[in-house]
């Protein structure tokens, strides 16, 4: 089928792959609370990152829009992972 | 369609506000948040990422359509994203009614209350976009759209993937992110 | 800027009044908007306390020492409030007529708008005057009516929302629908609009919370359903200033070629 051959659907079956990682991977006990957490949100930086240049289109857009949405998803991430480090460990 | 970039960018920014401000009220009770996730169903919103991706990407073969004036590909593609947002409804609507069967609203406590407004204000977007893309696919029948033709449609799929952005990042937040 | 006459392929909607137009007061009543803002903004909500508000989850004697506590500011800062909020009214009505150039004097938007913006100063003005009541007389009224005219003013004030929302969507069509090729207000405000628009429903869920996003304090119902309409106040008036001096020189040229 023509469709495997489009961009659009290599970045779709990466990102369905990125997401068992993160929900069926990452999640289970065998990692630890640090790499979980990290691993999984970066991979949503990422993930995001995907969506916007390739579905949203944002590779052909004007740089300062592109520069301007890409920075979402790394202050995003930062200002998550940022407040989870600094949240207490639970007994 | 310009204008719309100041939505979608207005509402990426809303919902970073409100991560932000999820964390904080999960900064001063970390414990309560860690054990209010557990009763959240791992796996349903795990499939509804797949759901919405899958989603979006129809909708960006239903534009990729117009662009090369393949119009009678249009329809079905949009279908595809409409019938997916449902998909998404559905799913959702099961997953508020186990909590509710369990007792769960989003009085039950600060976490609870996060969970319901996040998802909920994200499935109002939903309902939204799936709205949009059954007119989009009903118009595209008529042979609406082609590569002059698709202001709107790709309007209206640009807000499609901003819903779909948002819940990958919602989903790790609420679901999967576990206490140190 | 149009210098001259527009390209013939656009005529925009003639004023047909017999009397000449008063583009300086027009312009006056534009600059009512951010008049209006900075009185809320400084006023309602630096002096008087409610950025953020005393919590909803306060208890009726908090409430009642809130108000004691500062009663001197509050009296000064909602009286002058209320009398300013006429300010929203003149502020409309320059949007209106800006409107009508796009839609024709008949347009309904343009009076919709026109409601819109006036019927919103009622539930701000009795809300400040509930306030103020409060206020005054805390001292000898029981705590349990000084929570029930806090909670009063705030049902009254939020719940409203709607008939602001009326008015800023009417803004927005019109001006998207303006078919000059730079349109006198850009698509970015009336997106913006539509932004503000969207983030007042939230606000209908204060009535069932006291705590958390939704609350009448929180991040959802307070900071970004106000601070999105506190943007959408002055970046629409600079445009329509704008439009006055814009829409002046389109009936000069119009003058000149009919004369």
């Amino acid at each position: 089928m023509s469709v495997l051959r489009e961009r659009v659907t290599w970045v779709w079956l990466g990102l369905m792959a990125l997401t068992c990682v993160t929900t069926w991977g990452l999640s289970k006990e065998l990692f630890s609370p640090t790499v979980a957490v990290v691993g999984i949100f970066l991979i949503a930086a990422v993930k995001v990152r995907y969506v916007m240049l390739d579905f949203m289109e944002l590779r052909q857009a004007p740089l300062p829009v592109r520069a301007a949405f890409e920075v979402w998803p790394a202050v995003v991430a930062a200002v998550i992972l940022g407040f989870w480090f600094a949240t207490p460990a639970i007994m | 369609m310009d204008g719309v970039w100041v939505f979608i960018g207005a509402d990426s920014v809303i919902f970073a506000i409100l991560f932000l401000s999820f964390m904080q009220d999960r900064l001063k009770n970390p414990a309560l948040f860690e054990a209010s996730r557990h009763a959240l169903n791992m796996n349903l919103g795990g499939v509804d990422t797949l759901i919405l991706l899958t989603s979006s990407w129809s909708v960006a073969l239903a534009v990729q359509a117009m662009k090369r004036d393949q119009i009678d590909r249009e329809p079905r593609l949009l279908l595809g994203g409409a019938v997916t947002g449902l998909l998404f409804m559905v799913s959702k609507s099961v997953e508020y009614f186990q909590k509710f069967a369990h007792g769960i609203t989003p009085g039950t406590n600060p976490f609870y209350m996060w969970y319901f407004t996040l998802t909920g204000i994200h499935l109002v977007h939903v309902v939204a976009g799936t709205s949009l893309l059954t007119y989009l696919c009903v118009r595209s029948r008529r042979g609406t759209y082609d590569h002059l033709h698709r202001a709107v449609p790709e309007s209206v799929a640009s807000f499609w993937h901003l819903v779909d952005l948002l819940w990958v990042v919602l989903f790790p937040l609420l679901y999967l992110m576990k206490a140190a | 800027m149009a210098t001259h006459a527009e390209p013939t392929t656009y005529t925009p909607a003639r004023d047909l009044s017999p009397y000449p137009t008063d583009y300086r007061t027009w312009k006056i009543l534009a600059w009512t908007g951010p008049v209006f803002l900075f009185a809320v903004f400084v006023l309602w909500g630096i002096v008087a306390r409610n950025m953020p508000p005393f919590p909803p989850s306060a208890t009726p004697d908090e409430v009642k020492a809130h108000f004691q506590e500062f009663r001197l500011p509050l009296l000064i800062a909602l009286s002058i409030c209320i009398t300013m909020t006429a300010f929203y009214m003149s502020f409309s009505v320059a949007v209106a007529r800006v409107m009508e150039r796009i839609e024709g004097s008949g347009g309904l938007l343009s009076k919709i708008e026109m409601m819109g913006g006036t019927i919103t100063c009622a539930p701000v003005m009795v809300t400040l005057a509930i306030w103020l009541t409060a206020a005054h007389e805390a001292q000898y009224l029981p705590a349990s009516v000084m929570h029930m005219l806090y909670w009063m003013g705030w049902l009254l004030f939020d719940l409203a929302y709607f008939v602001t929302s009326l008015q800023i969507a009417a803004v927005s069509i019109v001006f998207m629908r303006d078919k000059r090729e730079k349109k006198l207000v850009p698509n970015a405000v009336s997106w913006w609009g539509w932004v503000t628009f969207a983030s007042f429903f939230a606000v209908s869920a204060i009535p069932f919370l006291t705590t958390g996003p939704l609350a009448f304090n929180g991040v959802i119902s307070f900071w970004i359903a106000f601070f999105t309409w506190f943007f959408w106040i002055p970046s629409l008036s600079y445009f329509i200033i704008k439009a006055v001096d814009r829409i002046k020189a389109e009936d000069e040229a119009a003058a000149r070629i009919n004369a």
